[in-house]
């Protein structure tokens, strides 16, 4: 019985798969309007995920706020605020000023902090790479960032010459150097998904369980 | 009906390579280069295991029905092989993700490996979890899930922006071992000035092969290796054919 679920789910997901992929190389009417069809699902069959997820997420907070575990209090803000949200939205809709003002006034600014907190993050994570890394390879990744950032902060002193130099030197460094290097990196990421999803569609990879 | 032929060709060469060292690799295995950061996870398990202290997989912040989730895939992989390792452990391993439909497969992922090797009732579906919907907001509740779970192992291996290096960060805070990746050329920048052990390029995509997760993981790289020398070739040859002044 095990087997055969196994052998089942793998098969579903090569067939969905190949019909999909094929799309892609090999344009027949029927064919793009089946692969449409399987990624409208998949759009819907998401939606309904991520209310499952949002439910995990519920279950995850409960369980800590019922074994009342460290840090519990923020686990029963988040349900309060969850409930909350949800039942606005369900009695006044989504584009309710009320519902709207919830993102505008504490979604957003909150992740607004946590994007400004990356400037300081990444700051003090260069620091800490140069004092644990001591390799060439930190050498040339901390040179060309200080470069890059003379070449792109205003110059207060020094004049238009400096600056010009600098701002030159970063878009060589950019345009030529970084450019060719992302390429390089871009090609192999590319390779490492077809081979993921080659992988999956093969049935050697079973990311929906055995 | 109308055939992309070159795009076929290409893929048909895939396969057949993937195959071709599946079948190979059996008897003779390849030999990979150097990587510190998994060649570091195995003791680095092996000690969170014996302390009590747990590892957390963080799946990315990419959506299962788009290109990103790629790297999540692979990250799967990975997931897999340390679940199994942990799962007899105090604390068994737990995954992380901002997709609800990655959460799920996270589960399925978790509940296979513990399944494997005979523990099914020690499974959680609370281990394999969505954080938030959003980029900045499963990058909040990365500190709290290092923090309550006693994560010593922080691995990230899916898609990330730049969120990825707050959530890289948080681990180093916690002195964890930090093995970090991801598809986004930006966030790889970000990934190695934060992480201890950056994934540059298509490292991302080599744990389950570096981990022995199967013969067809290997089999990717070295199908990965040939077709990126053709790909080197090919660029090679029109460049210098341009400079030639040979249009093709």
């Amino acid at each position: 019985m095990k087997i055969g679920a196994w052998i089942l789910w793998t098969a579903v997901a090569m067939a969905f798969g190949v019909v999909v992929l094929a799309g892609y190389f090999v344009e027949w009417q029927t064919l793009l309007e089946l692969r449409l069809l399987f990624m409208r699902w998949a759009i819907l069959l998401s939606a309904t995920a991520l209310l499952l997820g949002i439910l995990n997420l519920l279950a995850a907070h409960l369980h800590k706020v019922n074994l009342q575990e460290s840090g519990w209090p923020y686990s029963a803000l988040l349900i309060i605020i969850l409930l909350g949200t949800l039942v606005l939205g369900l009695v006044f809709g989504p584009d309710n000023r009320v519902v709207l003002s919830l993102f505008e006034y504490i979604q957003l600014p909150v992740e607004a902090t946590l994007m400004a907190l990356l400037a300081v993050s990444l700051a003090a994570a260069g620091v800490r790479m140069v004092m644990r890394r001591r390799d060439v390879y930190s050498l040339i990744f901390i040179s060309t960032a200080l470069l890059v950032l003379l070449g792109t902060a205003p110059w207060p002193f020094g004049g238009a010459g400096l600056s010009a130099t600098f701002g030159w030197l970063r878009n060589w460094l950019a345009q030529v150097w970084a450019a060719g290097a992302a390429r390089g990196i871009v090609l192999g990421v590319a390779l490492g998904a077809v081979t993921t999803g080659l992988r999956v569609l093969l049935g050697a990879d079973r990311p929906y369980g055995d | 009906m109308t055939f992309d032929w070159v795009g076929l060709a290409i893929l048909l060469a895939f396969v057949l390579l993937l195959l071709l060292f599946a079948v190979v690799g059996r008897r003779w295995p390849a030999a990979f280069r150097r990587l510190p950061a998994y060649e570091g996870l195995s003791a680095a398990i092996e000690r969170a295991v014996e302390a009590g202290e747990r590892v957390h997989v963080s799946l990315g912040t990419g959506s299962v029905i788009g290109p990103e989730s790629a790297p999540a895939m692979a990250g799967l992989a990975v997931l897999s092989k340390v679940a199994a390792a942990t799962v007899m452990s105090d604390r068994p391993a737990v995954a992380s993700t901002a997709d609800g439909a990655m959460a799920i497969l996270a589960q399925d992922t978790l509940r296979s490996a513990h399944a494997r090797v005979g523990a099914a009732d020690r499974y959680q579906p609370t281990a394999g979890r969505m954080l938030g919907a959003t980029p900045y907001s499963y990058a909040a509740g990365i500190p709290v899930v290092l923090a309550t779970e006693g994560v010593s192992v922080h691995i990230l291996t899916g898609s990330f922006g730049a969120e990825g290096a707050l959530v890289a960060d948080f681990g180093e805070r916690r002195h964890a071992f930090v093995i970090a990746g991801s598809d986004d050329v930006h966030a790889q920048a970000l990934l190695h000035a934060t992480a201890d052990y950056p994934l540059i390029g298509e490292e991302v995509f080599a744990g389950g092969a570096y981990l022995n997760v199967g013969v067809f993981h290997g089999a990717s790289l070295r199908a990965q290796d040939v077709i990126r020398v053709l790909v080197i070739l090919a660029i090679l040859a029109g460049t210098l054919l341009r400079t030639l002044g040979i249009g093709l």
